[in-house]
C-alpha cells in the first residue's frame, strides 16, 4: 500500500455543503430520451447481433448515423413486405376463400407454438398491439394520432421486430402473422407525416384484407392458453 | 423474481429480445456514469453504445459473483478510462494552442467563477482519484459499490476519496476561502 492509498493518513471529512452542492452540477448529465436510446440500442444491436443487416460496413456504429428505423429506410422495409404479401396471395394456389387465419394456414397443427421462454413477453406484445389497432379508428381521426399513440406503435414496432429476430419467430404461422405486424405498425407510424384520411384508410384495408385482428386474437388465445 | 439471470443466460445465445431488455433496465444509469466523465453528450453516447456493445460480447464470462449492474458500472468505467486518456491528450493540445494566453494573462482575484474553478479542479485530478470522487460526492455510490467496480478494497476506496477532497481543497483555497470554512 502506499501513502496515499493509506485510509489513515488523511482527513476523509467531507467537503462543505456549498462545495458539494456545485460539485453536484459538475458535467450533470441530461435526461436520456427515447429516441436517443433506440438510437444507440441501433448502433449496439448491428455491432453485438449482426444477423440482421447484411451490409455491417455501410451501418457502421456511430451515433448520429442513418437511424435503421427512419422513415427512409421504412418506406422500402413496408414496400418490399406489401410486394411479398401481394405475391404470396396471387401467385400460391389458395384451397380455401375463408378468411386466412392462424388456424386456416396451420398444416399440422391449430394453434401458434411459442416457445415457453417467451410466452409472457408475445403474450404482453400481442395484448397491447390488439388494443392499439382496435383504437385506431379513433385515436387517427382525421389521418393523423397524437404522439403518445405514436410511441406505443413505434414501441411496439421495435418489439415486432426484436421478435422476428428472436427464435419466437420459428413458428411459421406465428412469423407470418409478426411480418404483417411490421408492415401494419410502421404504416401506422408514418401517420403524422402523412396527414391524409386516405392512409388511414390504407390501413384498414391491410388490417381488413389480411384478417390481421381476428388472427392476433387467435394467436393471443394461443399463447394464453399455452401460459 | 429477478429475472437477470434468464435473460444473461437468452443474450449469451443470442436473444435479441433479452438483450434489448437488459439494455432498457441500465442504460440510463450507464449513460449518467459515462456523461459524467466525459461531460459531452455525444461522447458520453458512444461510450455507452461501447460499454453495451463491450458487454455483451463478454457476458458468457460474467459468473455471477457481483450483480449485474456493478460488473456493468466496471465495463463502463474501463471504457470511458480508456476513452478519456485519449481525448485527454487531444484536450490538452486544444488548450496548450487555444488558450494559452488568456490563462497565463488570468490572476486568482480575475476569476470569481468558483464553481467553474471547482470543476476545473476536479478535471485535472489524477484520474484515480476522479473516478473516486465523482462516484462517491457527486452520483452517491457507496464505498462498497466503487470498491467492487473499481475492484479495489474498500479502504484503498476510502484513502483515495480523501486524496480526491484534499486536492480540491488545496486548489480552491485561494478562491474559496469562505466556501471552505
Amino acid at each position: 500500500m502506499t501513502q496515499s492509498d493509506n485510509p489513515e493518513s488523511h482527513n476523509s471529512s467531507p467537503l462543505p455543503e456549498p462545495v458539494r452542492s456545485a460539485m453536484r452540477d459538475y458535467n450533470r448529465p441530461p435526461r436520456l430520451g427515447a429516441a436517443e436510446s433506440d438510437a444507440m440500442w441501433s448502433a449496439i444491436e448491428r455491432d453485438a447481433f449482426p444477423r440482421r443487416f447484411s451490409s455491417p460496413s455501410a451501418e457502421h456504429r456511430a451515433y448520429g448515423g442513418e437511424r435503421w428505423l427512419s422513415a427512409r429506410n421504412l418506406l422500402p422495409l413496408a414496400a418490399v413486405l406489401l410486394v411479398g404479401v401481394v405475391i404470396g396471395r396471387f401467385a400460391l394456389p389458395r384451397k380455401s376463400a375463408a378468411p386466412v387465419s392462424v388456424a386456416v394456414r396451420a398444416p399440422a397443427t391449430d394453434s401458434v407454438g411459442v416457445p415457453e421462454l417467451y410466452q409472457s413477453t408475445a403474450s404482453r406484445y400481442l395484448g397491447q398491439t390488439a388494443a392499439l389497432l382496435v383504437s385506431l379508428p379513433t385515436e387517427a381521426r382525421g389521418g393523423h394520432a397524437d404522439a403518445r399513440f405514436l410511441g406505443r406503435a413505434h414501441d411496439l414496432l421495435l418489439t415486432t421486430r426484436l421478435l422476428l429476430d428472436s427464435p419466437a419467430a420459428a413458428d411459421p404461422r406465428f412469423r407470418t402473422l409478426l411480418e404483417d405486424l411490421e408492415l401494419v405498425l410502421a404504416q401506422v407510424i408514418r401517420l403524422p407525416s402523412d396527414q391524409s384520411p386516405a392512409e388511414l384508410d390504407l390501413i384498414r384495408q391491410a388490417l381488413e384484407q389480411r384478417d390481421v385482428l381476428p388472427r392476433l386474437r387467435s394467436a393471443v388465445a394461443d399463447i394464453s392458453a399455452d401460459d | 423474481m429477478n429475472r437477470e439471470p434468464e435473460l444473461i443466460a437468452r443474450v449469451v445465445a443470442g436473444d435479441r429480445l433479452a438483450a434489448r431488455e437488459l439494455y432498457d433496465a441500465h442504460v440510463d444509469r450507464v449513460f449518467r456514469l459515462a456523461f459524467r466523465f466525459a461531460g459531452d453528450a455525444d461522447l458520453a453516447r458512444e461510450l455507452t453504445q461501447e460499454t453495451f456493445i463491450r458487454a455483451f460480447a463478454q457476458l458468457g464470462r460474467f459468473r455471477g459473483d457481483s450483480a449485474l449492474s456493478t460488473w456493468l458500472h466496471r465495463v463502463t468505467i474501463s471504457v470511458v478510462s480508456n476513452a478519456m486518456r485519449k481525448v485527454k491528450r487531444f484536450r490538452t493540445r486544444e488548450t496548450d494552442l487555444d488558450a494559452a494566453a488568456p490563462m497565463i494573462a488570468e490572476s486568482p482575484s480575475a476569476d470569481p467563477d468558483l464553481r467553474e474553478r471547482l470543476h476545473r479542479a476536479i478535471d485535472e485530478l489524477p484520474e484515480i482519484y476522479r473516478i473516486t470522487l465523482v462516484m462517491h460526492d457527486v452520483e452517491g455510490y457507496t464505498h462498497e459499490e466503487i470498491a467492487n467496480v473499481l475492484g479495489v478494497a474498500e479502504g484503498t476506496c476510502k484513502s483515495r476519496l480523501s486524496v480526491a477532497r484534499a486536492q480540491v481543497r488545496q486548489k480552491l483555497a485561494p478562491f474559496a476561502k469562505e466556501w471552505l470554512e
